[in-house]
């Protein structure tokens, strides 16, 4: 294997769980929910990896699946409770159960570790199962964006009453997206905690939602492209400044105060916006060329009306 | 007796962080989460500027809170403004200014970082003297009373401002419904600069005050009570007045309260479980507007 | 003392785990770097050694001291001509006070083929993170501080540092000197070795006095104002107060004991030294600890160390520097025992040389006992016009 891979593999390990942490809070947001409750999962997965782990001597895949599973029923659960909360009331609830999360952890006694943590979790996990895993989680990331699940998602985002009214139940939408943000987030624990083998109580709490929110905010918060964008950038934009010293932290800041000022759609906003415009001058160009030669397309009967729908607000974005 | 003591004054800190962000969020929606960073810096300035004169009292305040509005204001300037202007929607906008604060509040805090070596920082060289008064079983520091006065004072002001005045009724009516206040005659950039202004002076007196309450604070202290005042804000419900005074006197007896009852291990659990409880029962905060919907 | 022999069981059972882990791998070959430099009869020109310390950040005020002593120790092995020929060479880079930093930064010195032996971060955190990268690609690895589990936990890894609760019963003499018969503590939960001085040590020793204890509460580390705790635990009236609170929260304490009408000693921990105090002002006077190093230790090589860095840096050093000086010596003695640069030679002539004791910084009759340092320890107390030393402990090695 290169030694460029070799000398950065925590990196690599880093961006792959960075990027499941940052679809488990973008997961939500995509269906309208402003839920952090993705990063209170990664806190409880990489506690409930060194569990099973340590105390359970289990092996590294159903470690991963199992804690997964628990992390989202408590995420669900939670969602259960605080269905009916919005915005960033919802949001708020949601960073409670974050810290309470972190105080669990300090107070778990021998089962978590206190504030030393669980430290020596080590097991026959991979780098094979770390790839696995995060390109299984993107697809089927990526195909929830796709199609009529995709169009229904931005349906609930867009307009929940709308999307009611034809018979979509947005609350059950709402409820997925809770149990499908904790199971990212429990499997992006549990994952950090295979690959660095330790975890306590400093490493979970609110500066994971920070990181990830930074990740989709710059990256792109609709589309799991922008996701892979913010969590390339944010994992090795540290290891880059590292050549400019002691101010390496204020050029970061300088650095996320200017993509979030100028890049109101994320980089994955830009990349958008630059193949329309030219797709657009090349549509020009062929319309010059060839004046109307076939009537567009009418939609055929059975397509819902949602369906119809879904472009318009493509258009609309 | 002295627990109630000890709640009114951590409360009225609170308070006193929690005004400025409850200020812009509720009128302007700017959820200024680089507030922290402003409270910290300008007590930062204020301490540096001590390094070579000894300064009285009310100039120390007077710098903290001309620092903290300046800053305050570079900021609304510099980065949301132009936020705004290029967002599509308010919703993003929001998104938008929130992680912009985040990435803004990184650079004092790398700056004080810098020159402390995350070490604590105080404003001992001041001229003035924390002093204990006892008064039967009780022992309280002029700096708590005039906390606890200052606190509540300028919140009553700016709750009368807010209600009486006709700056105020047009920044409430920017809250509702920005585009109706507008055509109404309402200018916006420069309301939204003096709140924006007002919002960072207080961020700088509530620095001084708690510097001088506590000996000392370190570059990160800022990062802690922005969790916490943001707590504050949802629990009373974003633009109340009553709510963050509210707020911020509930959190501050609950820990109180976890810390003299128990071990103090669950402080916080206890604090943010009774929060998230709170929100179960009333799910726009305890004096929330239910028709302002701010998703 | 059960705590202590709890933690080196753990860590035994740990290093088998890594090293059974480690065979594994290497049977797969695909982690296992292998790498470092060549095993041969002599020490080549030049050996690369890496100091992953935090400059930056939270704790930068630690790791920056601490490579100040690498910086001085390094440059007397190199002027002396220790290593006959040899020069060390010494690399600082900056963890930023992140644990994902440090691992990253050990995987980089690992996968080098370089790099002889690393000096490993002064943060518990950090180092948990970077002892089983160390232990797993077979790195020598030097801790200072870092006094939490899990830091070392196989033959690769050395901390240059005893643990607190190893010198912290160094207090029971001033405790006793005091004639308080009960104590009230107030501890933060946020750090282990605190939370382990306030909840087993500190209970322990008052145990072996006598002394009863009034009321014990411990604090978070988003706690900031420390009134409720202070008025809860002198609400129990006890003789003497101790509070184990990190750096920057012991002028914030003391202020506010002194405020709530305690004019008594308190029990306090090394943190509160390196000025940390300082802006509490009068206040702080009569805050009382245990601590490894103190630039006014008696021992002729301490004094020597004090010597030189005055001379060096115009400043008298802190214990962190001071860990950090005899850390860099231990690796200069093993690599003169190896007479070869490769990293496990390296390892097997460390085991060698901890089997000795010898003269430090920290004091004389320095020991090693499972792969930590053992050192006499000293008793501080805080006063405006500089830090006493009141007394001093017996050599580990006389006992």
């Amino acid at each position: 294997m290169s030694s460029f891979y070799l000398t950065n593999l925590v990196l690599v390990q880093a961006t792959i769980t960075g990027l499941l942490l940052a679809l488990s809070i973008q997961v939500p947001i995509r269906m309208g929910v402003f839920s952090f409750a993705g990063a209170g999962a990664y806190g409880f997965g990489c506690y409930a990896g060194a569990i099973l782990v340590l105390d359970y001597q289990m092996a590294a895949v159903p470690t991963i699946v199992i804690t997964g599973l628990l992390a989202g029923l408590v995420v669900l659960v939670v969602g259960l409770l605080i269905a009916k909360l919005n915005g960033l009331y919802l949001a708020m609830a949601t960073v409670a159960f974050c810290l309470i999360i972190s105080v669990v952890a300090i107070n778990g006694g021998e089962l978590t570790g206190g504030s030393t943590g669980r430290y020596g979790v080590i097991s026959d996990f991979t780098m094979g199962h770390m790839f696995a895993i995060g390109a299984i989680a993107l697809v089927l990331v990526a195909l929830s964006e796709r199609g009529k699940l995709g169009r229904r998602v931005d349906a609930v985002r867009e307009d929940p009453e709308l999307a009611a009214s034809m018979g979509i139940n947005v609350r059950r939408y709402r409820l997925v997206a809770f149990a499908v943000s904790g199971v990212l987030g429990g499997v992006a624990g549990a994952m950090n905690i295979l690959v660095r083998s330790a975890v306590s109580p400093l490493d979970i709490g609110f500066p994971l939602i920070v990181l990830a929110l930074t990740m989709i905010i710059v990256g792109g918060s609709l589309s799991w492209k922008g996701a892979v964008i913010g969590a390339l950038i944010f994992t090795w934009l540290p290891d880059l400044l590292a050549v400019v010293g002691e101010w390496q932290e204020l050029i970061y800041g300088i650095i996320v105060a200017i993509a979030a000022v100028l890049l109101p759609r994320g980089l994955y906003g830009v990349y958008v916006d630059t193949k329309r415009s030219v797709l657009r001058r090349r549509r020009q160009e062929a319309t010059d060329k060839a004046t109307a030669q076939t009537p567009p397309p009418t939609s055929t009967g059975d397509t819902t009306d949602i369906d119809r729908l879904a472009p318009e607000m493509e258009a609309q974005r | 007796m002295q627990d109630v003591l000890s709640v009114v004054s951590l409360g009225s800190i609170y308070l006193l962080f929690a005004l400025g962000m409850s200020l812009t969020w509720g009128t302007i929606d700017v959820l200024n989460f680089s507030h922290g960073s402003i409270f910290m810096f300008s007590t930062f300035t204020a301490y540096l500027l001590l390094g070579s004169t000894a300064l009285p009292f009310l100039a120390v305040v007077a710098v903290a809170v001309a620092v903290g509005a300046l800053m305050s204001v570079l900021i609304q300037v510099l980065a949301f403004e132009q936020i705004i202007k290029r967002a599509r929607t308010k919703k993003n906008a929001e998104m938008q200014i929130l992680i912009g604060g985040i990435g803004i509040a990184i650079i004092p805090l790398a700056i004080a970082q810098h020159h402390t070596k995350s070490n604590p920082f105080g404003l001992r060289e001041s001229s003035f003297s924390v002093d204990t008064w006892v008064v039967g079983d009780l022992r309280i520091t002029n700096i708590a009373v005039m906390t606890i006065i200052v606190a509540l004072v300028l919140w009553l002001a700016l709750a009368l401002w807010l209600r009486r005045s006709r700056n105020g009724l047009a920044l409430r009516a920017i809250g509702v419904d920005a585009e109706v206040a507008s055509l109404m005659g309402v200018d916006r950039r420069r309301l939204a600069l003096v709140t924006m202004a007002v919002a960072g002076g207080l961020a700088g007196l509530a620095g001084v005050l708690f510097t001088f309450t506590l000996g000392a604070i370190t570059p990160e202290s800022g990062d802690t009570l922005l969790v916490k005042a943001f707590a504050i804000i949802i629990l009373g419900g974003v633009g109340s007045m009553r709510g963050v005074a509210f707020g911020a006197y509930f959190l501050a007896a609950c820990e109180v309260w976890v810390l003299t009852q128990t071990s103090g291990s669950w402080v916080e659990a206890v604090s943010f479980g009774l929060i998230f409880i709170v929100l179960l029962i009333r799910p726009a905060g305890v004096f929330g507007r239910k028709e302002v919907r701010r998703t | 003392m059960s705590g202590f022999m709890g933690g080196s069981q753990r860590r035994m059972a740990f290093g088998a785990i890594v090293t059974a882990s480690v065979l594994g791998l290497s049977a797969c070959g695909s982690v296992s770097g292998g790498g470092g430099p060549q095993a041969s009869d002599e020490l080549p020109d030049t050996i690369k050694v890496v100091s992953i310390n935090p400059t930056t950040g939270v704790v930068a005020f630690a790791g920056e001291a601490a490579n100040k002593g690498y910086e001085l120790a390094i440059k007397e092995i190199n002027e002396q001509d220790y290593l006959e020929g040899t020069t060390i060479e010494i690399d600082y880079v900056d963890t930023k006070s992140e644990p994902q930093t440090a691992a990253q930064e050990m995987t980089k010195a690992t996968a080098g083929g370089e790099v002889s032996a690393v000096f490993g971060s002064v943060s518990s955190n950090e180092a948990v993170a970077m002892s089983p990268l160390a232990e797993q690609r077979q790195m020598p690895t030097i801790y200072t501080q870092a006094g939490s589990d899990g830091v070392v936990v196989g033959d690769y890894t050395y901390r240059a540092t005893p643990l607190m609760r190893e010198y912290y019963p160094l207090l029971k003499q001033y405790i006793e000197e005091t004639g308080a018969q009960s104590l009230g503590i107030i501890y933060t939960e946020a750090t282990p070795t605190l939370q382990d001085i306030g909840s087993n040590t500190l209970p322990a020793m008052a145990e072996e006095l006598g002394i009863e204890i009034t009321a014990s509460v411990g604090t978070q580390a988003t706690t900031q104002d420390f009134s409720a705790p202070i008025s809860q635990v002198l609400g129990s009236e006890p003789d003497l107060v101790s509070v184990l609170l990190v750096g920057a929260a012991n002028p914030t304490a003391m202020t506010q004991l002194r405020q709530a009408g305690y004019d008594g000693p308190v029990l306090g921990n090394s943190g509160a030294s390196a000025g940390n105090l300082d802006p509490a002002g009068e206040a702080g006077n009569g805050m009382v600890w245990a601590a490894d190093f103190n630039y006014q230790m008696s021992a002729t090589s301490s004094q020597e160390f004090v010597e030189a860095y005055n001379e060096e840096f115009g400043e008298d050093p802190l214990n962190y520097a001071a860990e950090a000086y005899d850390a860099a010596w231990f690796l200069a003695r093993s690599l003169k025992e190896a007479q070869s640069a490769d990293r496990e030679s390296v390892k097997d002539a460390m085991a060698t040389v901890a089997e000795e004791s010898f003269d430090g910084a920290l004091g004389e009759g320095l020991t090693w006992v499972d792969n930590d340092l053992q050192v006499p320890g000293v008793v501080i107390e805080y006063s405006t016009d500089g830090e006493i030393l009141l007394y001093e402990g017996e050599p580990a090695a006389a006992e």
